[in-house]
């Protein structure tokens, strides 16, 4: 057995086998209720309290820090004082990080009234792991209504869409990834196209007709018609567009409306948006 | 079991450390990419089924919290392995230097990988802009990986796991320096 071929090339088989099994995942994709996204939604539960868990410590670790550093230089005072000072610092800190939240939850409290729609929101406790990818994780999950599919959003925008979940995690596939495609509309022109990530980072509006009247700062807002995000929400503003060379359409280029490095607390529409008829049409 | 649960650990300490790494530095090419080096690590010095699917688990629980397509980083975790594998059956010596070298082109491969597979190879002629900070990050990796290898072969060596050693296809013992 140990002189045999299989057994002298065990590893390559085993490897050979496990890369074609990686190629039909990618090729079939993994669906919500599939055999394979079980361990997926497995991982993702177990991973997320130990991310959570990371987060707080470095915030703890950068707290503790920046008060070392300042008391470095009151080093004369007594230590009744440096110990009052610490703790109004703390105090302070954590009320001004309270009152932070607070308002962003207003906001987004706001934005939900305005939506006029079911929402939850989330606390953003980590990015994508390797980087390739521009994805989020929140600590909501199934438990809270989340599913796949669902539109993220911020205040000042469109954040992007859930496209995994675990009982207490979700990830949200962020709309300058180069994945990401949604449904849009210039604001002025009322020019359609479809907004899609790019490999570097950028955000882009495809499809634009070349004889549409696009410029540099216009508004470009959600169409409603991709089934995810309501009519008329706001994505970014137009940074160029590109008129020269070959091709049938423009080249137009998107500065995305929401800064997805600031992003604390998130909504989620847990309830799809209605689809009118006139949206349809227009 | 006992390299399987070792593996395990490491593998959410770091997946963990690098989401929660991503979300706090403003520039995500200072992070290291832990999962390419505890692959790196498995290829070099443990020769066999399990650890072949150790590295696609590995790569399968990467899916879970980094990429859009599920299958993706499985694949790349997978291909490391394998070439790992094959450069310490062919080189006499496997050391920490070797480790680091293999760690240093499997983050760009991965992230370029990731990108050609994920988008068609013509994507790869817009990735310019993230080569400058893919290499930073793969250098960084690379310092690193003699570090965590030691880590690693301590905890093996606690845990009564062979941790330099291994045999080749042949059955013949390759000497790993660590």
């Amino acid at each position: 057995m140990r002189g045999s071929f299989l057994w002298r090339n065990r590893v390559l088989l085993a490897s050979g086998a496990l890369l074609i099994l990686s190629l039909h995942l990618i090729s079939t994709g993994v669906h919500p209720g599939d055999l394979a996204a079980r361990p997926q939604s497995a991982f993702l539960e177990v991973i997320s309290p130990v991310t959570g868990a990371f987060t707080h410590l470095s915030d703890g670790a950068s707290s503790i820090t920046r008060d070392y550093l300042e008391l470095v230089h009151v080093r004369d005072e007594n230590a009744h004082l440096r110990a009052e000072l610490a703790r109004v610092k703390s105090d302070q800190a954590r009320l001004a990080e309270l009152e932070v939240e607070n308002q962003h939850l207003g906001e987004l409290l706001e934005l939900k009234n305005a939506l006029g729609t079911n929402a939850v929101a989330a606390n953003v406790i980590g990015s994508d792991a390797n980087g390739i990818s521009r994805t989020l994780v929140l600590a909501s999950g199934t438990d809270n209504g989340l599913r796949p599919g669902m539109a993220v959003l911020a205040n000042q925008g469109v954040v992007g869409k859930i496209i995994a979940v675990s009982p207490k995690a979700s990830r949200v596939l962020l709309v300058n990834d180069h994945n990401s495609a949604l449904d849009g509309f210039d604001q002025r022109s009322r020019a359609r196209g479809i907004v899609a990530g790019q490999v570097d980072d950028g955000v882009m509006l495809k499809y634009a007709d070349r004889s549409q009247d696009i410029r540099s700062g216009d508004t470009i807002v959600t169409s409603g018609l991709d089934g995810i995000f309501p009519r008329g929400l706001l994505v970014g503003t137009i940074q160029s567009v590109h008129r020269e060379g070959p091709g049938l359409f423009l080249g137009v280029k998107i500065t995305p409306a929401v800064d997805f490095r600031e992003l604390e607390q998130v909504l989620i529409l847990t309830q799809p948006p209605p689809v009118l008829e006139d949206q349809a049409k227009d | 079991m006992r390299l399987f649960l070792l593996f395990a650990v490491f593998v959410v300490l770091g997946l963990a450390f690098e989401s929660a790494g991503a979300r706090i530095f403003s520039f995500r090419s200072l992070i290291p990419n832990l999962i390419i080096i505890f692959a790196v690590d498995l290829g070099l010095r443990h020769h066999g089924v399990v650890p072949a699917i150790l590295a696609f688990t590995m790569g399968y629980a990467t899916d879970a919290i980094a990429g859009s397509h599920p299958g993706l980083n499985a694949f790349m975790t997978t291909m490391v392995f394998l070439v790992s594998y094959e450069i310490s059956t062919r080189l006499m010596v496997a050391n920490a230097g070797v480790g680091a070298t293999v760690v240093f082109f499997g983050v760009i491969a991965t992230a370029l990988g990731t990108v050609a597979i994920a988008n068609g190879f013509g994507a790869l002629s817009s990735t310019g802009p993230m080569l400058p900070g893919l290499a930073l990050q793969a250098f960084i990796t690379a310092i690193i990986a003699p570090f965590i290898f030691s880590i690693l072969a301590v905890t093996k060596r606690l845990t009564g796991l062979p941790a330099g050693a291994t045999r080749d296809g042949h059955g013949r013992e390759r000497r790993v320096e660590l």
